[in-house]
């Protein structure tokens, strides 16, 4: 078995070693240099080692301008879309329909606009009674004076109201703050106090508030 | 002159736009490259191929041999071995490889020396173990044919494969065994022709 073993092997390395011999000699048709020296000259005049490496360093450039251009957009659009609210909610024009500007210390009707609403009839309008706040309301009064919210007298039309109004300056007695739930000192109920009327255009008060 | 210039000092003359570098470096080791790559794939055109394009890779990057690593000729095996698998991938993706090994077979000159029965017999070795290298799984077609068809070190070949003298060796041995497998039944089946012939002449 050894023997056999042994056999094949050297028939193998035989084998091997012949094949070996036989292509000892064996190498690339002329042509392959040829080609290749040919390949070397145009490589020679047409794209020299230097200027190879300096095309490809300029495409890395490029690539990271590129790059850098990319990030500084996106980081400026960022910044705009975060800088939008901000600029939307200071540069908000004052609604129309409500009161502006000084008021004088006599009682003077003010006339305020009727509002122009854009004609979407098919839309259903989420109705926003015209409540003056108190940073508004502010407004109105002159800079000493210290004002309530309007109160309403009754059920408001803001249909009515839409189409313009009044407020009119008046004095009540002070005891007409209980009867809309104010505090009263009752030493001084007999004092009068004033008060902002809102008329509406069908001539109706609406709408009250105290000034101090 | 060029031609006592080690092939690092070529090389580098090469790169530096020396043709006459090139020209005396591709004549001193394609010869290698070539039967290589003519191993490996049986192919002559691929080896062609292959033989140019690793002299190209070699214009073209060869800056990136470094001789702490290992000597050009390895360098330039091992790039040859890369294109060959490459090539091999995408043939075998093509057609797979069959019993017929095309024409591309190497012209098995006749020696003068040695009666021609021997020569026919010592052409069909040649020929029955050829195709049976070029039936071996490929990482032990390489290393048959670095090792025995191109008489390269076990350390050197650990070099082109890029892998241990151990790994070398252990695929050599697994190679050989299926050599041998391979080409056993076809000597038993010559064994047996010959006795017949031998027969049939004593009782002719």
């Amino acid at each position: 078995m050894n023997q056999r073993f042994e056999n094949d092997e050297e028939m193998l390395t035989r084998g091997l070693q012949a094949l070996a011999s036989e292509m000892k000699d064996v190498e690339a048709p002329e042509h392959v240099e040829v080609n290749l020296l040919k390949a070397f000259r145009a490589r020679q005049v047409v794209v020299p080692i230097s200027t190879r490496r300096r095309t490809s360093r300029g495409y890395w450039l490029a690539a990271v301008a590129a790059v850098l251009l990319i990030a500084m957009s996106v980081v400026a659009l960022r910044w705009k879309s975060t800088e939008k609210p901000a600029e939307a909610l200071a540069g908000r024009e004052p609604q129309k329909g409500r009161v502006i500007g000084p008021r004088d210390e006599t009682p003077k009707p003010v006339e305020y606009q009727a509002v122009v609403q854009p004609a979407q009839p098919s839309i259903p309008k989420r109705v926003r009674h015209p409540r003056v706040r108190s940073s508004e309301s502010a407004q109105l009064a002159s800079p000493s004076e210290i004002a309530t919210d309007f109160i309403p007298l009754r059920y408001m039309n803001v249909a009515s109201l839409q189409e313009g109004g009044q407020i009119v300056r008046v004095e009540v007695p002070r005891s007409a703050l209980a009867n809309f739930g104010l505090p009263v000192n009752m030493e001084r109920s007999n004092e009068r106090v004033k008060a902002d009327v809102l008329y509406g255009v069908d001539g109706l008060a609406h709408a009250i508030r105290f000034v101090k | 002159m060029k031609s006592d210039l080690n092939d690092s000092e070529l090389l580098r003359s090469m790169l530096a736009g020396d043709e006459e570098a090139l020209s005396v470096l591709y004549r001193r080791r394609q010869g290698a490259v070539y039967r290589f790559a003519l191993q490996m794939s049986g192919s002559k055109t691929v080896a062609e191929d292959i033989t140019q394009e690793v002299f190209l890779f070699l214009m073209r990057d060869g800056r990136v041999f470094d001789p702490a690593k290992g000597s050009v000729s390895a360098f330039l095996l091992g790039v040859a071995r890369n294109y060959v698998l490459r090539r091999l991938r995408v043939e075998q993706q093509l057609a797979p490889l069959g019993d017929d090994f095309d024409d591309d077979v190497p012209v098995l000159h006749a020696s003068t020396d040695i009666c021609p029965l021997e020569d026919l017999t010592r052409a069909e070795t040649i020929e029955s173990v050829r195709r049976a290298v070029l039936s071996l799984p490929s990482k032990y077609r390489e290393v048959v044919v670095l090792c025995e068809l191109q008489d390269i070190s076990y350390g050197e070949t650990a070099e082109i494969l890029g892998c241990a003298i151990g790994t070398v060796r252990s695929r050599l041995h697994r190679a050989r065994a299926l050599l041998l497998a391979k080409l056993r039944p076809a000597a038993e089946a010559e064994d047996a022709d010959s006795a017949t012939v031998k027969s049939a002449r004593c009782f002719a």
